[in-house]
Formats: structure tokens, C-alpha cells, sequence
């Protein structure tokens, strides 16, 4: 049995007693919920429905009551059709057996059986919070209810806008004023749908702005793998992008779009590219977007589409700079250039400041040396000399020097290219001497520190010079080898020793230096010493010769092949489970013309 | 999840009962006796002068020796640790089949490459992957456009790295239903379109141009089996085709490190190294190509130099840190340049140029996240993620096999086989699946999709 409200047994009473049912106003009752009140209505427009579930149905009802519910009941569904088809007489006793048993005329259907869960008459839905709205209190319901009349109202309203801009043209044509209006409707529209039903309704479908534009939904379908759960601004925005983009639209409306997706997702490639076609097709000021730019970069250190962003704004903008006597403008010859360099070069020392390695602001401050021409801006030169002077390990700032100095077109051959590790007969002896002597300095601030050998190594073989020519200098760092007091102090030393002796043909002492590396000082590396190194070591310096300008790398020789600790592999077969190297004879064939010569060093 | 496992009779290892079982030896005496001093003690030279880099390495190696030392985990004789597989696959499976929450909105545009990631890592831990493939035809329909190529995901432009990853995750599940959601005549337009003057590829219409474009564009056009010709409305100089320059572009790529940047000028970087290598594997046998447009020696010197020990991991540049993603990177670069330096024939399988066992040592020791979250890490302080899983399981298997070339007609000249030096220090229950080393799936997958579009010379 359901359970009885507080105000049905009165009701109920009433009814039974044949009083008065105008009595039962249901405001003298003060129903705490609207579920109550319904409750209670129901009893009062449907007197007997209680008994007669009681008792098993219209059976159970005495002579009297029967009659009641029978005339009631017909009359309620006469009442649907409008009209009550019968003869005078039958009219006058119906109307006269109702009035006589007091029941109410109207009153909520009568149920077979409660539908509802929880014993309730009326399901009112729930709210936003999952809230029954049957348990709301009467006043609640009403300020509900005054809301909900609100968004209609404000629904009509919003038609009308649309109509009017229909009927002017679009939307450039309307007052402001009415826009404006529009706009505040829709943030109370959007906050009302919130409140009652816990609609959002995104940013762009409020805004009038965006009204001409079908947004496109992501529908992967439940299986899609690695999916996301978006946030619905986020949704939305996309919805938004995809569908202007098919329209190519480059409007500055989109890159508003484009600028609040980067803020939520700065990775999307998409979306920068998408920006750039927009700023270039409205030629956006440079100097606006890099500010814009910098605050991105500074929030998103790690993000690299911002570099490329840069580059291409960079690429579009260049040629706006007056170019001098009809020559590129660079910083050597604009103030202009220099001036934009310059604080490209400050924002570039922020960012370095935070990560002195981050590899894509090197990657960008190279092409801007090359698009600007700052090989000589003295800026330049001296803040890589600052961050290694910071950090003499820093090798971002060694490879970003190796580039200025070896490939300012004063000092490379630029007409083919030379690769990086080959010699090139434009470097000037002076500039050799000048960065070797550096190297070496560096080294000596901490020997066992990589980057400065490597810098070394690149040199030599940029500047044509031998390696031998640093066996002095490296034998500082290695004392007594192979001796019982051997001492250290560098094993990348020890390494160009190898590399100096195989040179000059000191085939015991590079043997020596390599096995100690294997054996002691750079034990991880043994493989390298033992198997392969012998191989590998000597052409590296073959390109000293300046007569040997061949761009293929010589192959490694067979007569280098026999010293190294695994001398005795030389003469094994390839059945033995020991390859041939590829100075092996069997690789001879691959051998390429103009290194035939450069074993002969290694003797 | 070992029912699911192919290929490997042992069962996974109950993870819970191995840790009672180590965790008195652990505290034992002998146990250093079993890790070689070279993974125990700092370097024999540190110089003394202290700057950032050679903090944060200092910081790193005593991150590492006690995962080393193996004071943390169980482990074998050699103070090897066990490879978590079942974790490691319920890790990656998550991200797979987990809907991510919105916090991860940043990796919208890589969704692709969670697809790779996850499913190669599966594969390589020897899971069933083909479960995954109407999912997979599904997802990929979405992020292909019908101008060529695949995006990042619905409406996203087409990218070379997405499509790359997208077209790699097809052939690991493999199979006529995912090869044919590739449209090629559209892919092969689209690729003509993003073809440089310098002979590398940009990564999108108005993308940058980098080494990373001319490998996945080769990857690509080589598994495609893609005209080499340009479309005629991307007609460009006679004779110019979408391999044109592309060696020569790698080449002005190398540094004078020895090591490859991601573009001319730029500093030498693992990544970069494995994507020219792996290019100019494609463009023909490396023992031709790579001493053709690369300097060996200064080559294997830098390579070489990227690993470190006592960690025995590798680092992606000069006086950086290890990185457990580099396994792959550089280890990769390894089986490339080993058979550049055997012309024709086999490489060595008893000899390495690197150390095995220090890499593996440093996988299986530090990278492996063995709580219950599972996954493989950068190093012990970094949380695991789907990119370090892939990378690092990758340069397991790379350690753990050894790979041969021999040019033979119409037959995949790449041969792997299982690693049998003398000193195995991981237990053979954590040989994980073999992979092609240029494509970076497993061999039988390339030769698989390989075939399939060999018999479609047209569209």
C-alpha cells in the first residue's frame, strides 16, 4: 500500500462526509513537497481511489459509492470529449447524484496502480544534480518554474534576432546595440539551460558571431582506440576549427579560434598551421603575433610548433626589410635587421635561461643566423662564448659555434657543400688555430668534458690539420701508459692518442692506448676498441690531405685493420663467426676511387 | 593477461611470490659480486670542475647505481632484473583501450602514435595484437583525409609522423581489411605534394623540414609500394622523383660530431641519427649507401659515445643524459651500422660495437617501472608512458638479437636471429619479439604488407 500523505485521510473524510471539497484548498494544508501536494490533490479529486484499491476494486464499494465512481468517472471522460450525450432526464439525475455526493468534478486521472517509483503520483523528472523535482518545496518549484518561463521567453526572443538578421542581411548590418543584446540574452539563456537542466552550451554557440557556422563534431564511435574524453570547450572549439577550415575561411574571428585551441592544446600542429595560413592572408603585424608568440613560448617551454611557427612568420615578413644596393638585407648592412635580430637574440636568452639545451630554440637561432646573416654580430659570437663559460659541458652552445664559425660563408665554401666532417680549403689557417687553441683551453677546465674533443676533432678535419699535430697537448692528460703508476686524467686523451699514433704509423702505441681504453678507461666502450675501432679510427683524418677532396668517405683499410686488440681476427674466414671488415678484400669492389692512398697513413 | 601471451611457452612470472623470494638476497653481500664493477662505481674519471651538466649527470648516476646494484629488485645471477611483461602489458593496454581523461587533451594530435606505441609494445611483450583491428580500421578511418594522409585525428591535416605511425600500427595487426584502409593514389599525391627542392619532405603543406620527413616518407613510399614518380600536378625538373636528393639531404645532415641533426646546421641528436640511417637503409643496401654519403668512423665514434657507463643506457646527445627512449634510437642505429660495415654478407654476432649487456643492465634494472602501475620509463625518477615502452622494449629486442643483411632476389634481405654471446646476463624467459631494424616492426609484418601492395603496381 502506498503511504498516505498527511493531508489525504482529512481529505478522504471530507469527501466520505459529503461536506464541502472547496474546503480542501490545498494551501491550508502547506504540503512541504510538490510530491505531497500532488499527493494530496490526487486524494481530493479522486475520493475513492483509496477504498477502492483497499478493497480489491469497484466490487468492494457499497451500492452508494459505486454509483459515485461510476457517475464521476463518466462524467471526467464526457468532459473530454466536450460533451455529455444524454437525454434531459439522464443529464438532471447524473448532475444531481454528483452534487449530492460532494466529490470534486476535476481532479488528476485516476490511477490503476501507482506507475511511479518511490509510491509517487506525478513523476517530475529530476534536476540538474539528479534531484527529484517532486521533493522541491512549493517555493522552489515556483522559482523553477518562473525560470523555465524565462528561457521561452528569452527563446522568442532570440527568433525574432534571428529573423531581423535575416531580413537586414547578416550580421555586419545590425546595430551593435542589438547584437550586443542578443549576446547577453544567450549568457543568460546559456546560464538558465545550466541551472535547469545542466545544458552547457558552449562559448561559440552563444555567441552571435559564430551563428553562420554548422560546427563538426568528432564521432569516432565507442570502439575508437587511445580516444580522449574532451573537455566540452575544447569539443566544441574543434567542432568550430573543423568546420572553417573546410571553408578555408581566414577571418580574424578564426584566429581568435586558433588562439584559444593553442591556449588549451599548444601541441596542435593543426592548429598553428591553420594560424599561419590566417595571419599571412590578413598580414597580421609580425610584431603583434611574435609578442603574442613570446608569452606561448615562455608558458610551453617544451613545445616545438611554436619554432616552426616562428620560422615561417620569419620566412613571410623577411622580405619586407629594404634590401641594401639591391643586396639581401642583413645585419651587416641593416640597422633595421639588426635591430629585429637583436631582440629576437633577448627573447632567444629567455628562453635559454630556462633549458640552455632546449634543442629547438638552437635549431631556430640557427636559421636565424643564416635568414638574418649574423655570422659577425658580435652579440652573437659572445653569448655562446657566455653559456660555455657557464657550463664549458653546454654542447648545444660548442655545435652552435662549430656552425657560426665553420659555416660563415667568409670562411666555408658554400658551392657544393662540404660535409661537416670533411676538410674545406676555405677555412682560413687563422680561424683553424684560433679554435683549436679555444678547444684546447676548454679542455683544460675539465679534461674528461666531451663536447670541447669533439669541437677539437671537427676543427682539425675542417681545418685540414693531422691529428699527430695534438699528441703533445693530449699527452698532458696520460701519463706512464701501460705502466704500473699509469695515470689518466682524460680518456678522450688517450682516444685522439690512439687516433695520433695510428697516423703517424705507431701501430704499438695506438694498440697500447686502445686496449687501456678497453681494458681500463672507457670499459663500456670495449666493444668499439676491441672489434671495430682499428677499422674505424684512421679516415676520419685522411681528409687532411688537401688534395683528397673526394666527398665520399674513404673505406676503412685492411692494412689498419691489423692493429687493435683483435689483430688476430684479421686473417680469420667468415666461417669462424668473425666478418670481414670492409677493407677486407671481399669488400674491395666497394671501394671507392681516391681512397686507395689514405691506408698507407695507418702503416 | 599470460593466456594471452603468443610465442612464449613460460608463463608470466607471479610477481607478488618473486618478491618474497628475493627480498632477502637482496641485502646479502654476494649480490654485488654479481654485477660487473663497471655498472657499480662511478666513472674511473670525473673531473672536478662542477657546472649543470655535470650535476645533473652526477644526480643521475647515483639515481641509477642502486637500481644497478640491484638493491630494489629481484633478480637473476647477473643482478639482472625480471621483465615485468604482465604489468607492462596492462600498462599499455590501458592507454589503448582506456578513454583518456581530458587532462590529456596535449596528446590530441598524437593519438596516432599511441596507437603504434602501444600495439609494437604489445607485440614485442609477444600479446595478441589482432584483437585490435576493427578497432584500429575504425580509428584510422577517422584520421585519414581524403586529400592523403592521416592526421592526428578527425579534421586534423595530414601529417608525415601520424601517417607514418597510423600506416605501422595496420601492418603490426596486418591483413588485407587494414592494408585497404590506406588510400594510396591519394597518399602518394599528397606525399608528392609535401617533396622539398632539397630533396626532403615536409611533415605537413606549410610543415617543417626535417630528417624525421625523409625517413617516414621513405618508410612510407617503401611499404606501399608507391610510384616513384611525382603526380603530374607536382611536376617538377626531369628526372626529379620522390627519392630525388633525399640521400643528400641526410648527408648535409651529418655533424661534424659524427652524429646527425634534425636539420643542416643542428646539433647531433639520437632520434635524428636512427631516422637517417633508417632512410638511406631504404634508398638501398647500407653497406652501398651509408659510407657513400656518411663519415663512418666519426659516425661510430659519436654512436658509440652516446652510451655511458655506469648507467650503460644511452644519451640522445653529447654531455646529455641517459635516456631509456635512446635504447631504441640509438641502439637502433647499431644493426644499420654494423651492416654497413660487412659489406654483403653477415654481421657479427659475437662481437658488438656497443655493450649488450650494459644496455640491457639499464633497461631491465632502471627503466622498468615494477609497481603496479607498470610500463618503461626514461629513467628511475621519470614516470612511465607509452613512448618510453615502446622505445625501450624496442632496444631490448635490439640487444638481445642480432641482425644479418644479405641481398637476395625478390627475398627481404634482413635477417634476425636471437643473440647467443657467451655472457647472456637476461633470462631467456625475457627474450621479447624481434623487429625489423629499419621499420620498426616485427620482420614478418613488412614482408607481409610488402607483398600485399607489390601486386598492385597501379591503384
Amino acid at each position: 500500500m502506498p503511504s498516505k500523505s498527511k493531508g489525504a485521510p482529512k481529505a478522504k473524510e471530507q469527501a466520505n462526509t459529503g461536506s464541502n471539497p472547496s474546503s480542501a484548498n490545498p494551501s491550508n494544508i502547506n504540503p512541504k513537497t510538490i510530491n505531497e501536494r500532488s499527493a494530496y490533490r490526487y486524494e481530493v479529486g479522486n475520493p475513492l481511489a483509496s477504498k477502492k484499491s483497499e478493497v480489491g476494486g469497484v466490487q468492494g464499494l457499497s451500492p452508494t459509492e459505486r454509483a459515485t465512481w461510476t457517475n464521476l468517472t463518466y462524467v471526467r471522460k464526457a468532459q473530454d470529449q466536450k460533451r455529455l450525450p444524454l437525454p434531459n432526464k439522464a443529464n438532471k439525475d447524473l448532475w444531481k447524484s454528483i452534487n449530492e455526493s460532494g466529490v470534486p468534478l476535476r481532479g488528476l486521472d485516476e490511477l490503476e496502480g501507482l506507475k511511479f517509483p518511490g509510491n509517487k503520483i506525478y513523476d517530475w523528472g529530476r534536476d540538474r544534480a539528479g534531484r527529484d523535482i517532486g521533493e522541491y518545496t512549493p517555493e522552489q518549484f515556483k522559482k523553477r518554474r518562473g525560470k523555465r518561463l524565462r528561457v521561452t521567453q528569452l527563446e522568442v526572443l532570440g527568433r525574432q534576432f534571428q529573423a531581423l538578421r535575416r531580413k537586414v542581411g547578416g550580421l555586419a548590418t545590425l546595430e551593435d546595440e542589438e547584437i550586443d543584446k542578443e549576446r547577453i540574452r544567450r549568457e543568460e539563456l546559456a546560464k538558465l539551460r545550466m541551472e535547469l537542466y545542466g545544458e552547457k552550451t558552449g562559448t561559440y554557440a552563444q555567441d552571435p558571431e559564430w551563428d553562420d557556422i554548422e560546427p563538426v563534431a568528432q564521432v569516432e564511435g565507442e570502439g575508437a582506440l587511445a580516444s580522449i574524453a574532451y573537455s566540452d570547450d575544447y569539443a566544441e572549439a574543434m567542432s568550430y576549427l573543423r568546420a572553417v577550415m573546410a571553408k578555408k575561411e581566414h577571418s580574424p574571428r578564426c584566429l581568435r579560434l586558433t588562439e584559444n585551441i593553442i591556449l588549451m592544446n599548444p601541441a596542435h600542429y593543426t592548429v598553428w598551421l591553420y594560424r599561419f595560413s590566417i595571419i599571412s592572408s590578413l598580414n597580421i603585424s609580425i610584431k603583434n603575433e611574435i609578442e603574442w608568440l613570446n608569452k606561448v613560448s615562455l608558458a610551453h617551454l617544451k613545445n616545438y610548433q611554436i619554432w616552426h611557427h616562428r620560422q615561417l612568420l620569419l620566412d613571410h615578413f623577411y622580405p619586407l626589410f629594404d634590401p641594401v644596393d639591391g643586396q639581401p638585407a642583413t645585419a651587416d648592412n641593416s640597422e633595421e635587421v639588426k635591430e629585429f635580430a637583436l631582440s629576437e637574440m633577448g627573447f632567444l636568452k629567455k628562453m635559454l635561461d630556462e633549458d640552455a639545451k632546449n634543442y629547438h630554440v638552437w635549431s631556430y637561432r640557427q636559421y636565424l643566423v643564416r635568414k638574418l646573416g649574423l655570422w659577425n654580430l658580435s652579440e652573437e659570437i659572445g653569448y655562446v662564448e657566455t653559456l660555455i663559460l657557464e657550463d664549458v659541458r653546454n654542447n648545444s652552445a660548442w655545435s652552435h659555434r662549430f656552425f657560426i664559425v665553420f659555416s660563415n660563408p667568409a670562411h666555408a665554401s658554400s658551392n657544393p657543400e662540404i660535409p661537416a666532417t670533411k676538410f674545406d680549403p676555405k677555412v682560413p689557417a687563422d680561424v683553424t688555430e684560433r679554435e683549436v687553441g679555444y678547444a684546447k683551453r676548454k679542455i683544460e677546465e675539465a679534461p674528461q668534458n666531451q663536447s670541447p674533443w669533439n669541437y677539437l676533432k671537427g676543427v682539425l678535419a675542417r681545418g685540414g690539420k693531422k691529428v699527430e699535430e695534438m699528441e703533445e697537448f693530449c699527452l698532458q692528460f696520460v701519463n706512464k701508459l701501460g705502466e704500473a703508476e699509469e695515470e689518466v686524467t682524460s680518456s678522450h686523451a688517450l682516444d685522439m692518442l690512439a687516433e695520433a699514433w695510428a697516423e703517424k704509423g705507431e701501430k704499438e702505441k695506438a694498440d697500447l692506448a686502445l686496449r687501456r681504453l678497453a681494458e681500463k678507461w672507457d670499459r663500456i666502450r670495449e666493444g668499439k676498441e676491441k672489434g671495430g675501432h682499428a677499422a674505424l679510427i684512421a679516415p676520419a683524418h685522411s681528409y687532411s690531405s688537401a688534395t683528397s677532396r673526394s666527398f665520399h668517405p674513404p673505406r676503412p683499410q685492411k692494412n689498419l685493420h691489423s692493429f687493435g686488440a683483435r689483430r688476430e681476427g684479421r686473417n680469420r674466414s667468415k666461417t669462424d663467426g668473425y666478418p670481414p671488415r670492409a677493407g677486407d678484400e671481399s669488400a674491395s669492389k666497394a671501394r671507392k676511387p681516391g681512397a686507395e692512398h689514405e691506408g698507407a697513413q695507418g702503416e | 593477461m599470460a593466456a594471452g601471451r603468443g610465442g612464449f611457452g613460460i608463463g608470466g612470472p607471479d610477481s607478488e611470490l618473486i618478491d618474497e623470494e628475493f627480498v632477502h638476497d637482496t641485502s646479502s653481500p654476494h649480490v654485488a659480486a654479481m654485477v660487473p664493477d663497471l655498472f657499480t662505481h662511478p666513472a674511473p674519471i670525473v673531473d672536478p670542475l662542477r657546472t649543470t651538466t655535470s650535476q645533473a649527470q652526477k644526480e643521475t648516476v647515483n639515481e641509477c647505481l642502486p637500481f644497478l646494484a640491484d638493491c630494489h629488485q629481484p633478480h637473476n645471477d647477473h643482478g639482472v632484473s625480471q621483465l615485468s611483461r604482465p604489468r607492462h602489458a596492462a600498462f599499455v593496454r590501458k592507454w589503448l583501450d582506456q578513454r583518456m581523461s581530458r587532462h590529456f587533451v596535449a596528446v590530441d594530435a598524437s593519438r596516432p602514435w599511441f596507437l603504434y606505441w602501444c600495439i609494437e609494445s604489445l607485440d614485442l611483450l609477444g600479446e595478441d595484437v589482432s584483437q585490435y583491428g576493427d578497432r584500429l580500421v575504425q580509428t584510422a578511418s577517422w584520421m585519414q583525409n581524403p586529400t592523403g594522409g592521416f592526421g592526428g585525428g578527425f579534421g586534423q591535416t595530414s601529417h608525415l609522423a601520424t601517417s607514418y605511425a597510423v600506416i605501422l600500427a595496420l601492418a603490426i595487426v596486418g591483413g588485407g581489411a587494414l592494408y585497404d584502409v590506406i588510400d594510396r593514389r591519394a597518399m602518394w599525391k599528397w606525399l608528392s605534394s609535401l617533396k622539398q627542392p632539397n630533396g626532403s619532405f615536409a611533415m605537413a603543406t606549410g610543415g617543417e623540414v626535417d630528417v624525421r620527413g625523409a625517413y617516414c616518407a621513405a618508410v612510407i613510399i617503401s611499404l606501399l609500394n608507391l610510384p616513384l614518380e611525382l603526380a603530374p600536378e607536382h611536376c617538377n625538373p626531369p628526372g626529379f622523383n620522390l627519392y630525388t636528393g633525399l640521400a643528400n639531404y641526410v648527408q648535409r645532415c651529418q655533424t661534424y660530431e659524427g652524429g646527425i641533426s634534425g636539420k643542416p646546421d643542428a646539433e647531433a641528436h639520437g632520434a635524428y641519427a636512427f631516422c637517417a640511417l633508417g632512410c638511406l637503409s631504404i634508398l638501398d643496401s647500407p653497406d652501398r649507401i651509408i659510407p657513400k654519403y656518411l663519415d663512418i668512423p666519426r659516425l661510430v665514434s659519436w654512436t658509440s659515445s652516446r652510451q655511458y657507463a655506469p648507467e650503460g643506457g644511452f644519451s640522445g646527445r653529447t654531455n646529455k643524459l641517459v635516456d631509456g627512449c635512446y635504447s631504441h634510437w640509438i641502439g637502433g642505429c647499431w644493426p644499420l651500422v654494423e651492416a654497413c660495415l660487412s659489406p654483403g654478407g653477415e654481421t657479427d654476432s659475437t662481437t658488438s660495437l656497443y655493450s649488450r649487456e650494459g644496455l640491457t643492465r639499464y633497461i631491465l634494472n632502471c627503466c622498468q617501472d615494477t609497481t603496479k602501475r607498470g610500463g618503461l620509463r626514461d629513467k628511475p625518477s621519470r614516470l612511465s608512458d607509452a613512448y618510453h615502452t615502446c622505445y625501450v622494449l624496442a632496444g631490448l629486442s635490439s640487444a638481445q638479437h642480432a641482425f644479418s643483411y644479405s641481398e637476395r632476389e625478390g627475398l627481404e634481405p634482413w635477417g634476425v636471429s636471437s643473440h647467443t654471446a657467451a655472457e647472456q646476463v637476461f633470462g631467456e624467459v625475457d627474450r621479447v619479439g624481434t623487429l625489423h631494424p629499419v621499420y620498426v616492426i616485427p620482420q614478418s609484418k613488412v614482408v607481409a604488407i610488402k607483398q600485399y601492395f607489390a601486386s598492385k603496381s597501379g591503384f
